[in-house]
């Protein structure tokens, strides 16, 4: 760690006995869980050095593009436009929301019982430690859960950049009104932040990066339909959070370079783990980073996993924005009907979610689902029971698991997967 | 302490039954029931047409451990308990509805209604987060109007604007009266017991204001005797409570039997259940009734709402005419909305106003209630 | 000589090792307290005895694992083997060890259907009840019996075990009867298991299996919420260990 990047985290105002203590961890379990694994791509060294660098040299990065007259926007859900944000000169980034962190400090903003994505939010915030969220001009919420929204309206009261997006809860044609009205309204607030006036190019340039990344990442999942499959899905997960955090085109060639290499080893029939290895398709809520406690004790547990129906994952990258519009109004449109899609559990009723996990489980292979609760999370809880019914129905094992950050629950945790594995295995 | 009961018709301490005993009167009459859930479901549009607003069963404990066979244990009691009286069949008012009105309020609530849709005929009212929005009243509006074409279709009625403007009319006048009444537990030491509000608006909500007027008069009349005779509740000097937050029916009321054991006089049940169902007036003659209710509705300081600062208001507005001496936040277990709020109603109870405050964060189970007492009684030695 | 197969259940309280006859016979059940260090216990408990293959379950099955170079199998797919063993056309088990219950739903061939776990609380567990019948005053062995000894139950609210021991502590202070607070408290975990098999396990009989399938209590209670007929063996203690050897033997007989 060089100095140079103490003095940025101190100039960014971190509290660096913390965020040593944090990097400290976060290196370890990387070690633990990712370094340690068998047969990885070797396209995965770019996001080995990502994930070192994820608080050093891009956040030097950021703050150079900040220097260059750039600005950052901060988001903690997919359904913030990166399309708006790029084309109005600024760099959408994902903030951090995958550990506990300060947690006595936060059940003092917030009741314990809240699920552990939002006290993680608040925790780096309180801590002092995540260097995206102090880059950030602009940090947006959104109303999607109650919790979410509720901690937004004591969130602004921690930070002065704080901008809540509204959303539909709905899709009728009343909430696809609600959400362009909303982009809309973003778009002001971004060209107002960045000075720069979104036009038909750089709206477009926007339009086609987004949908690169995307593309690569669909090409990544369309490569894990493979049996042995070529990648672990912890390496799988890890791609779609640094989705997130990483610059678009430099993400978009490491991802497809991955690909290269993986095509070649479906084609020696080279996996990371034996050919018919039980198959496992995650849904549910998100995993952000450094949440990989489920797909460790699952790949620990004897099956790979193959898909996420998770906003890191599918759900979160699965449509494109249309290239067709030829105007910034048209092209607007296009973007409000490709997040208008994004089947979230906040909406009521949300059946194109069902059909999109079965219609994963179909394309991936996979032998069973596992649905990814986070405790309190009641949309995704909820969501659990016609989610195992339909399944149940096709005669597909679910697993439900609800769990949180904490290690508390692994020894259970690992009983019930491997119990499941073996259920699998027949 | 033997005072007579305000509602003395046979039916006092047991709203419920009184209720069962309108809605059945209604129903021989051929009016049809319809079941709501919550503050939102525009009664006025209702009644407008003919039709009787049933409140389902959602305060009692018993239904939940069937309703946990299902739904996640973290989750609120309110929808536990609605849930279960559901697939138990237990609910009278759920049996004599021909539908149901829903709303998008909270997580919770709008997942379990998807579970029920196919069971009753359920209109969901997609209900906006951010009043303030400009778009917000338009789109409330336009709600309610998809809510009177699902009832015309459901029922075969209509509902005309006069029917509607006669509606709303009738219940400014019963509100008006409703909080009247309230005015007798802002009086020092208060003559208008909880339970007796609890009794009246369980009856005064669904009811028109017709109906009420003249039950509501003759209480009027029996409260300004009690002032006169002196008669009051409570010891002198007992803490005077001001109860916000969640709902309170049923097992959850055990918070004010609480209270009371502990000394103190609720004098001020905020709350869906309490006055807030009865605050508000409807513009009249506005020429746009349908936009009146809108605007009426939207007005409701529910936690669901973001940012809710009207809540804020009205406390203050609350505080100021009940002069509580102590304020208790009322919160559901695993109710994410008011729970995160009660942080926000905390400091404006203690700061803006210099008052104990209390988060009491509970279920239907008597459990707690040694805990709870000892945290009230702690609440009033701060007093 | 005949090959011989053990199972070994490594569960919070108690370790249990069954051998078994190359025919599934049970040819020796012993059992120890697992105590502070189980691997010990374990070394102890195999010490003589002989076998040519073990398998290991319950929650300690990975150190041991790593300590003896032993295949596992988890506690859910060993107790449906060793339920099945009891009782041959067993689809619904239930077990309620120390610090896990669970149900399991079977295929008519035995294999897993579905299974639930109780969440990471110990409400309906046995470590549940022995500390309320610690808290009550009761010897644990005895604490089903004393409990349909009453007329009535307390109902005990608290489905935590923090929540639910001050609850019972508070309820003696008040001068109740402690076998009906005893029933109050069966028919909470009766409440919680059953919620359980009705998602996982919803028909058929229920084969009760582990240490607290003895208490009658529990059992009638279960009956009667259910109404379905609740079996158990008086070796249901060792249908973890069981299930291990018999899936040690099936995988060597192959």
């Amino acid at each position: 760690m060089s100095d140079a990047y103490r003095s940025m985290w101190k100039e960014l105002g971190l509290d660096l006995e913390a965020h040593d203590m944090l990097l400290g961890v976060l290196g370890n379990a990387y070690q633990e869980i990712y370094l340690s694994q068998k047969e990885r791509p070797e396209g995965m060294g770019y996001f080995d050095f990502v994930m070192s660098e994820v608080h050093g040299l891009r956040i030097k990065e950021l703050l150079d593009e900040k220097a260059a007259g750039r600005k950052i926007v901060g988001s903690y859900c997919v359904f913030v436009p990166e399309e708006i944000a790029l084309a109005a000169n600024a760099t959408l980034v994902g903030l951090c929301s995958g550990a506990d962190f300060a947690t006595e400090e936060v059940e003092k903003l917030l009741p314990r019982n809240t699920c552990a994505l939002i006290k993680s939010a608040f925790g780096f915030k309180l801590g002092k430690v995540c260097p995206y969220l102090e880059s950030a001009d602009m940090i947006v919420g959104e109303n999607t859960c109650d919790g979410k929204k509720k901690a937004y309206e004591s969130l602004g009261h921690l930070v002065d950049n704080l901008y809540v997006m509204d959303l539909p809860q709905v899709k009728s044609e009343n909430g696809r009104a609600l959400l362009r009205a909303e982009y809309f309204r973003f778009k002001a607030a971004v060209e107002k932040l960045t000075g720069s006036v979104i036009t038909t190019e750089s709206l477009k340039a926007a339009i086609q990066t987004v949908n690169a990344k995307r593309k690569a990442i669909h090409r990544l999942s369309a490569l894990r339909e493979a049996d042995p499959a070529p990648i672990s899905g912890l390496d799988a997960l890890l791609a779609n959070q640094v989705f997130f955090y990483d610059n678009p085109a430099r993400f978009t060639a490491s991802v497809n370079k991955i690909c290269d290499e993986l095509e070649k080893r479906i084609e020696a029939r080279q996996g990371v783990f034996p050919a018919k290895t039980p198959r496992i398709l995650i849904s549910g809520c998100p995993q952000a980073v450094p949440n990989w406690k489920l797909p460790f004790i699952v790949e620990g547990s004897g099956a790979v996993i193959v898909g996420e129906e998770s906003c890191v994952g599918e759900r979160g990258t699965r449509n494109l924005t249309s290239e067709s519009g030829q105007t910034v109004d048209e092209m607007m449109a296009a973007i409000v009907d490709r997040y208008f899609q994004v089947d979230c559990a906040i909406f009521t009723p949300n059946a194109e979610r069902l059909a999109h996990i079965e219609e994963m489980a179909a394309a991936y292979r996979a032998d069973g689902v596992i649905h990814y609760g986070l405790q309190f999370c009641q949309p995704y809880l909820m969501e659990a029971i016609p989610v195992e019914k339909a399944l149940e129905k096709k005669n597909i094992p679910c697993l439900r698991i609800e769990t949180d950050y904490s290690m508390e629950d692994a020894g259970q945790l690992k009983t019930r997967i491997e119990a499941f594995v073996e259920q699998l295995k027949g | 302490m033997n005072i007579s009961p305000l509602m003395d018709d046979g039916y006092a301490g047991e709203p419920a039954k009184r209720v069962l005993n309108y809605m059945q009167g209604r129903k021989q009459k051929g009016d049809p029931i319809v079941g709501i859930y919550c503050g939102y479901a525009p009664i006025e549009l209702i009644q407008a047409m003919g039709l009787v607003p049933a409140v389902l069963c959602a305060f009692s404990k018993v239904p939940i451990p069937a309703a946990e066979t299902v739904l996640p244990a973290n989750l609120c009691p309110l929808i536990k308990s609605s849930y279960g009286f559901i697939i138990e069949g237990t609910c009278p008012f759920y049996a004599m509805s021909q539908a149901v009105i829903a709303e998008t309020t909270c997580d919770g609530k709008k997942k379990m209604f998807e579970l029920i849709a196919d069971i009753k005929p359920t209109h969901v009212m997609d209900l906006p987060q951010v009043p303030d929005d400009r778009e917000a009243r338009r789109n409330w509006k336009r709600m309610i109007l998809k809510l009177q074409g699902f009832l015309e279709r459901t029922f075969d009625r209509e509902a005309d604007e006069k029917r509607i403007e006669a509606a709303l009319k009738s219940s400014n006048r019963k509100n008006a009266l409703m909080r009247k009444l309230f005015d007798y537990a802002a009086l020092i030491p208060p003559v208008l017991h909880w339970k007796e509000m609890y009794d009246v608006g369980f009856l005064a909500l669904p009811a028109t204001g017709e109906e009420m007027a003249p039950i509501l008069e003759v209480l009027l009349e029996k409260l300004e005797q009690r002032v006169r005779e002196g008669t009051h509740f409570g010891k002198p000097g007992a803490p005077r409570v001001l109860v916000s937050g969640c709902p309170v029916g049923g097992d959850a009321t055990k918070i004010f039997k609480v209270i009371e054991e502990a000394g103190g006089v609720v004098v001020a049940p905020d709350a869906c259940t309490g006055m807030k169902a009865f605050a508000g007036v409807f513009e009249e003659d506005s020429g746009d009734p349908i936009a009146a209710i809108a605007d009426r509705y939207l007005d409701i300081p529910c936690a669901c709402m973001t940012p809710n600062n009207r809540r804020l208001t009205d406390l203050t507005a609350m505080i100021d005419r009940f002069k509580p001496d102590a304020v208790v936040d009322f919160v559901l277990q695993a109710c994410h909305g008011y729970s995160v709020e009660s942080y926000k109603i905390g400091r404006h109870v203690q700061e803006t106003h210099g008052l104990p405050f209390l988060k009491v964060e509970t279920d239907y189970a008597d459990g707690d209630t040694g805990q709870l007492r000892t945290r009230i009684e702690a609440l009033f030695e701060s007093i | 000589m005949e090959r011989r197969f053990a199972g070994i259940d490594i569960g919070s309280r108690t370790i249990e090792l069954v051998v078994v006859d190359g025919k599934g016979r049970v040819v020796k059940s012993l059992k120890a307290d697992t105590g502070f260090d189980p691997m010990a216990e374990a070394r102890r408990l195999m010490d003589g005895v002989g076998y040519d293959g073990i398998m290991a379950t319950g929650y300690g099955r990975n150190l041991f694992e790593i300590a003896f170079e032993a295949p596992t199998v988890t506690e859910i797919k060993a107790h449906a083997r060793g339920a099945r063993a009891f009782f041959a056309q067993a689809t619904s088990v239930l077990d309620i060890g120390g610090q896990d219950s669970k149900a399991i739903a079977l295929f008519a061939n035995g294999k897993v259907k579905k299974f639930e776990m109780n969440d990471r609380c110990a409400a309906g567990t046995g470590k549940f009840l022995e500390i309320m019948a610690r808290t009550l005053g009761f010897d644990i062995e005895a604490f089903g019996d004393e409990a349909l000894r009453a007329e009535k139950e307390t109902a005990i609210s608290s489905m935590c075990t923090v929540f639910a021991e001050s609850e019972v502590t508070s309820l003696i202070a008040k001068g109740q009867d402690r076998r009906e607070i005893a029933l109050g408290v069966h028919a909470s975990v009766m409440r919680r298991v059953a919620a359980m098999l009705q998602r996982a396990a919803p028909e058929g009989d229920v084969v009760f299996t582990g240490g607290v399938a003895n208490n009658g209590c529990l059992r009638s209670l279960l009956a009667q919420k259910l109404g379905r007929k609740v079996r158990h063996s008086p070796q249901a203690q060792f249908a973890g260990a069981l299930g291990a050897a018999l899936i040690a033997m099936e995988g060597k007989g192959r």
